[in-house]
């Protein structure tokens, strides 16, 4: 891991317009929803941006958006690049 | 389902839901398929003649998310590679995730099957700054490789020039070693015991280790009682992986896809979103996207309960139909026939043309006209998907996600269709719930043209205690079901297609073929409807009918005694129903119209409804859904008959 790499946090806590990158799923994701989200190309290390939080959160993967519940996006382990900051 | 063998040579479309592949199959053979602007719309694999080779036969499959398969639609397009004798393979990958494409591509490349693959939606990607290197990339795989817009036609002409060309793609990866030793058994086996006639024995090892239930199926029937021997094979590999075999097996595919991915395009950078995107992100917005949403409900109803079900009914019904074709074709009929028995039947009280095509003709079509072409620019507009976003919350109450709302929204256009829509929810448990409750309380356009109609006549609060008693039925019984029916609640998950300009001539086409598909269902019906109401009014029965129901109509739920002769139509379409009691309206007092309205709502849906129940639920399940929905129906309009009376409304 990178030493610029802070703490993994649930995608679900990232403020809109914040990029981050994917650092796994949570035991809580059941087996087919993370071949789901995998197939969806949501994969280690790949950059995500949170467009926004509420009524659901929503990213950005490679051209894709994704809508996924808070209730999926809790279990979700993402990593923040130390220069990003809120656009 | 069509999936069979075979002896014409079959051209499957494969590829992810929502790239384009009905698109490309309607360019291609000139065939109608219901093409939607959101994931999940082909739930059934479609075949036609091809355009440009009259001895190929093309197959449109449901969209995959990934294989092995797990959901309906993936299974669906699985036993179509299993069954068919295929020349090749076009797999349609969005241009703007090549990643995701490929990862499909690399899975596919095994099964040792030509294959072209078109990059479609490539208007998209170089809006987006992506631009793909296709030589590079078709050089890497070994085929043909072309951008297409399918949407445009552009490309479509170069792929179907390049199909001779396919040919079996190259290995994208070679998994890891312990897995390859595991997939070299295991296709050695498959090779022994059960070998395929199209289908390379290491592809279908790949998908029978990942658990894909068809494949395994297909394995089962083939190697009979020596099918154990694969089994052993799988669940030593199981044991031996670190983790779950599917998963990493899935995961090695993904990291080739970036890698090659990423060698092959180029992203230039982009200083703001486009226009389509921040649309997207307002629809979606916690702020804006329920004012957004109402909006998009007003224009809705000016247009289909306004001007289908006012302006446009008004034109045909009375000044069409009742002024001159009415009085003509009873002229026509009278002096032509001289029996009053046929003259009767065909221009009588209940006569086939009098009543049976002029409800449908002029009171229903004008208003599934304008829904289906309302329906048809919100689909291909893209806002049906974030529609799930904004429902989500709503439905989580009553056990389902926010996906449920797409069958939900059609079933306002025809319950029958989005009864069939419910394949694209992911659990047996989702698609009870939601058929129980589309066969209850989801009026169909054409029901909801007469409602609004009768009640609107009435009094707007007449309109709002009818939808107020909608809205609490199914979040009550929706409630209640979802409590009742085992199972969990599935969290959503759902791809958000760009927002796009709808293109009128896909609009229109969709709305034709729809159009076609009603009224090949609702023509007959409403035929045989009308026979059986002069049938029994020859008979004597109607009165007799009317007797029996009047306990029940009369008493508990207020109405004239005559009403039972709706609800005996009401049993064919509810539709039908309702119509018969808007014909009655003069006679009705406000509380009698609101019942009336409210009881012939939550009745069974119609007779081809009612059969695709059966078809997707099973026999036992349809005719349960039936005793809870008929007694249902009778006592929430009663209890509302006794509350409206007991309010003091006008009875």
């Amino acid at each position: 891991m990178s030493p610029k790499h802070e703490a993994r946090l649930p995608l679900a806590f990232i403020p809109a317009g914040q990029e981050v990158r994917l650092a796994g799923f949570g035991d809580e994701i059941d087996p087919l929803q993370r071949e789901q989200l995998t197939a969806y190309g949501l994969a280690e290390s790949r950059p995500l941006k949170v467009l926004q939080q509420r009524p659901m959160t929503v990213i950005l993967a490679d051209e894709v958006e994704l809508a996924l519940e808070h209730a999926v996006a809790r279990h979700i382990w993402v990593e923040k690049d130390a220069g990003d900051s809120p656009e | 389902m069509t999936t069979s063998l075979t002896t014409s040579d079959a051209i499957l479309l494969v590829g992810h839901p929502n790239v384009g592949k009905s698109v490309l199959f309607h360019r291609l053979t000139g065939a109608y398929v219901n093409v939607s602007n959101y994931p999940g719309t082909t739930v059934e694999v479609t075949r036609a003649s091809a355009r440009f080779d009259h001895t190929a036969m093309l197959l449109d499959t449901p969209g995959v998310l990934a294989l092995p398969a797990r959901s309906d639609d993936e299974r669906a397009t699985m036993r179509a590679l299993l069954a068919e004798n295929t020349r090749c393979l076009v797999q349609v990958g969005d241009a703007k995730n090549l990643r995701r494409t490929l990862t499909l591509t690399a899975l596919l490349a095994e099964l040792g099957v030509p294959l072209v693959l078109a990059l479609n939606m490539h208007d998209e990607a170089a809006a987006r700054g992506v631009t793909v290197d296709i030589p590079a990339l078709a050089e890497e795989l070994g085929i043909p490789v072309l951008a297409t817009v399918a949407t445009g036609g552009e490309g479509v002409g170069e792929l179907t020039g390049s199909l001779p060309d396919a040919r079996p793609p190259q290995a994208m990866l070679r998994y890891d070693a312990d897995f390859e030793r595991d997939i070299a058994r295991t296709a050695d086996a498959i090779a022994r015991l059960a070998p395929h006639p199209h289908l390379a024995a290491r592809g279908l090892a790949i998908l029978f280790l990942g658990g894909d239930p068809e494949v395994a199926g297909w394995l089962a029937e083939r190697a009979g009682t020596r099918f154990a021997e694969l089994e052993t094979l799988r669940r030593q590999a199981a044991e031996n992986a670190e983790g779950d075999l599917p998963a990493l097996l899935a995961r090695e595919r993904t990291e080739a896809a970036d890698a090659l991915s990423a060698s092959v395009i180029q992203r230039a950078l982009r200083s703001s979103p486009l226009l389509s995107q921040r649309i997207g992100q307002y629809v979606v917005h916690p702020l804006w996207g329920v004012p957004i949403l109402l909006a998009v409900l007003y224009i809705v109803y000016q247009f289909v309960g306004v001007f289908g079900a006012t302006v446009l009914v008004g034109l045909l019904e009375k000044d069409l139909f009742e002024g001159i074709l009415n009085p003509a074709f009873t002229d026509f009929v009278t002096a032509a026939v001289n029996v009053p028995f046929i003259t009767e039947l065909l221009v009588g009280q209940y006569g086939l043309w009098t009543m049976g095509m002029t409800y449908a003709l002029a009171l229903i079509l004008p208003i599934v006209t304008t829904f289906f072409l309302a329906f048809g620019v919100l689909e291909d507009s893209g806002y049906l998907p974030r529609l799930t976003v904004i429902a989500n919350r709503l439905f989580a109450l009553i056990g389902l996600n926010g996906r449920a709302v797409l069958p939900m929204v059609l079933g306002l256009g025809c319950v029958t269709m989005a009864t069939l829509t419910t394949r694209i929810l992911h659990s047996p448990r989702e698609r009870m719930i939601t058929i129980f409750l589309l066969a209850l309380a989801i009026p169909c356009s054409a029901q909801l043209g007469v409602v609004l109609g009768m009640l609107g006549g009435v009094s707007f609060s007449a309109v709002l205690i009818w939808a107020l008693a909608m809205v609490l039925v199914l979040l009550l019984s929706g409630f209640l079901a979802a409590r009742l029916i085992p199972g969990r609640r599935i969290p959503l998950v759902t791809e958000l297609p760009p927002m796009r300009l709808p293109i009128l001539g896909n609009v229109l086409k969709k709305t034709g073929g729809r159009l076609k598909w009603y009224l090949l269902e609702v023509i007959p019906l409403f035929l045989l409807g009308t026979f059986i109401m002069f049938a029994l009014d020859k008979l004597g029965a109607l009165p007799a009918i009317i007797r029996a129901g009047e306990p029940l109509v009369a008493g508990w739920l207020g109405l004239p005694p005559e009403a039972s002769a709706a609800f005996v139509m009401g049993f064919l379409r509810r539709d039908f129903g309702a119509t018969g009691l808007f014909a009655m309206a003069h006679t009705l007092s406000p509380v009698q119209a609101i019942v009336g309205m409210i009881t012939i709502t939550l009745f069974i849906p119609c007779f081809a409804s009612l059969m695709m129940m059966v078809k997707e639920q099973g026999l036992k399940v349809a005719v349960a859904m039936v005793a809870v929905i008929v007694p249902f129906a009778f006592l929430v309009g009663g209890l509302f008959n006794i509350a409206l009376r007991a309010i003091g409304m006008p009875a």
